[in-house]
């Protein structure tokens, strides 16, 4: 029992990769059904949450922090579905979106530009020429987004365990070494993992809770018990104060909950 | 049977999974070890050899100039090398210059970043944070290298046909996966494969002779067809290209020589406002 994260760019199959692989390990295979999640739980558009997530933030992105807050919702969403185990998820940012979780299989598939190229005029019915342009852009706006948010390159393979190149390789070879490196004893679900995993997912929708308007908080979580990081002023913390005592009894799970002010924020922090 | 190569962002790391692969398959293994012979055949420093394969030219080490010449050397010698089919190889930057030879697996490993700063903290010393400043900047000078030496990026995965990063996975894990890869029928050597590393594999020998006299050579092999591409001002021409043709003429294998000499402008413009 694993957790699998698949990477991929458009046309790179990827998600044939991910389905397959869904299908011989008998996984929950999700992507757009986080973004449907999201979208119920936090009312919030489903292509504004799928433009969080693809396009690089604007500058007055910067300032609102309107991306920070649908990440936070699509995080919450997905750590809810993933806490369930035996998924595997071949939407955008997986790898990203769960650092921290130790066991969970980081895959990225890549495929050559020219078979992309085919396949997306094969799809659009548009010319080699824009099919190129087509797919620089997406590519671009995916590493910017990557950059901008996480200060990370997603064409990185440092970021993955796996990175297969389906050229010479095919979509069924690249389906035999994921399953085989998912059943490695380092990406097996034990007890302790499992536990981690629950209280990340806790973590996160009490960050998703919080983020608007504190969109600057840390949050951690350890056996049910969270601790709630802050740099706001006196004023603000009252407020904050009185949203986490209701947070409290809102959200299943959670132990005990405290807010701490004026400690630096712990680099595992949500 | 097919060749393998192996990439790594830490030689050490490289040469581990290698010898383990070489040891799986029962495959030849080479490494750095050919740069002896290299360097006696040539009459240069195995040092320099070395130093040519990891560091960028710059104002106080090589010049591009025997940069180049270098990894012309190494070139022909590991490409002989691969020639005996059978092989791993690694440390010897194949991964850049064996390019569209289907029968050649290429695999990148990265090691664990926390081994690799350990193994640096304790060979050079230094904390944690100085380190990871060391590593950012070895992989900047990689990428730098791969670029200027052969135009390729060294990080990019396409590069490659898997990356195996070693912080979660094990190495004997790694190493059963890339001897696996080695009954893929897309690995087998086939005609036209056997043919492409031929023709790499005598350009290379080409190009070493010619770049003794000609720096700038650029050398393409098609079966015993030789086209050598350089540069020389007009009056010059004639003469570099019988040069040329008589050089690599006497080289065994080659059989017809095409010599295209394109004009040096740059040269061409200092002679004239002479």
């Amino acid at each position: 029992m694993a957790i699998i994260t698949i990477s991929r760019g458009s046309y790179s199959k990827g998600k044939e990769v991910a389905e397959k692989v869904a299908e011989r390990l008998g996984y929950e295979c999700i992507s757009r059904e986080v973004l449907l999640d999201a979208s119920d739980r936090f009312q919030i558009p489903e292509v504004k949450l799928i433009r969080a997530i693809h396009d690089s933030p604007s500058i007055l992105d910067r300032f609102n922090h309107g991306k920070q807050i649908f990440i936070a919702y699509i995080r919450s969403a997905l750590t809810c579905r993933v806490a369930k185990d035996k998924v595997v998820y071949h939407g955008l940012a997986g790898h990203i979106l769960l650092t921290g979780v130790p066991h969970v299989l980081k895959v990225r598939i890549i495929a050559d530009m020219a078979n992309r190229i085919q396949a997306e005029m094969q799809r659009e019915g548009i010319s080699q020429d824009q099919a190129l342009t087509l797919l620089e852009r997406d590519d671009q706006e995916r590493r910017k987004w990557t950059k901008n948010i996480y200060g990370v390159d997603p064409w990185d393979s440092s970021l993955y365990d796996i990175v297969v190149h389906i050229h010479k390789l095919t979509v069924s070879d690249a389906v035999d070494f994921i399953c085989q490196a998912a059943t490695k004893e380092q990406f097996t679900t034990t007890e302790s993992y499992q536990r981690k995993m629950e209280d990340f997912a806790l973590a996160c929708q009490v960050k998703a809770a919080l983020v608007d308007p504190f969109f600057d908080v840390g949050v951690t979580c350890e056996y049910g018990n969270v601790l709630i990081y802050t740099k706001a002023s006196n004023h603000q913390i009252n407020k904050l104060e009185k949203m986490a005592k209701r947070i409290e009894k809102e959200i299943e799970g959670i132990n005990n909950l405290e807010v701490h002010a004026g400690v630096p924020v712990p680099k595992n922090a949500i | 049977m097919p060749i393998i190569i192996i990439s790594s962002d830490s030689y050490k790391t490289g040469r581990e999974i290698g010898e383990k692969t070489a040891k799986a398959t029962g495959y030849d293994y080479v490494d750095r070890e050919i740069l002896g012979p290299v360097a006696e055949k040539s009459n240069v420093q195995e040092e320099k050899l070395i130093k040519a394969l990891d560091e960028a030219p710059s104002f106080l080490g090589l010049s591009s100039k025997l940069r180049n010449k270098y990894l012309a050397y190494i070139q022909e010698a590991t490409l002989g090398q691969l020639l005996e089919d059978n092989v791993v190889c690694h440390g010897l930057a194949a991964h850049l210059y064996v390019l569209g030879v289907s029968h050649a697996l290429k695999v990148r490993v990265l090691s664990d970043p926390e081994e690799l700063a350990s193994q640096l903290s304790s060979e050079a010393g230094g904390s944690a944070e100085k380190v990871k400043k060391l590593l950012k900047r070895q992989d900047a000078q990689r990428k730098r290298w791969s670029l200027e030496a052969f135009d390729l990026d060294e990080t990019d995965p396409s590069n490659y046909d898997m990356v195996i990063n070693l912080s979660q996975i094990d190495p004997d894990e790694a190493v059963k996966t890339i001897a696996d890869m080695t009954a893929y029928r897309k690995f087998q050597p086939m005609t036209y494969s056997v043919k492409c590393l031929r023709d790499k594999e005598l350009a290379s020998r080409v190009r070493m002779v010619l770049m003794e006299r000609f720096s700038d050579v650029r050398v393409q092999a098609d079966g015993s067809t030789i086209v050598v591409e350089t540069k020389a001002i007009k009056r010059e021409k004639q003469k570099r290209t019988e040069a040329i043709k008589e050089l690599a003429g006497g080289i065994a294998g080659v059989g017809y020589v095409e010599v295209h000499v394109a004009n040096d402008i740059f040269r061409q413009a200092a002679e004239s406002s002479r």
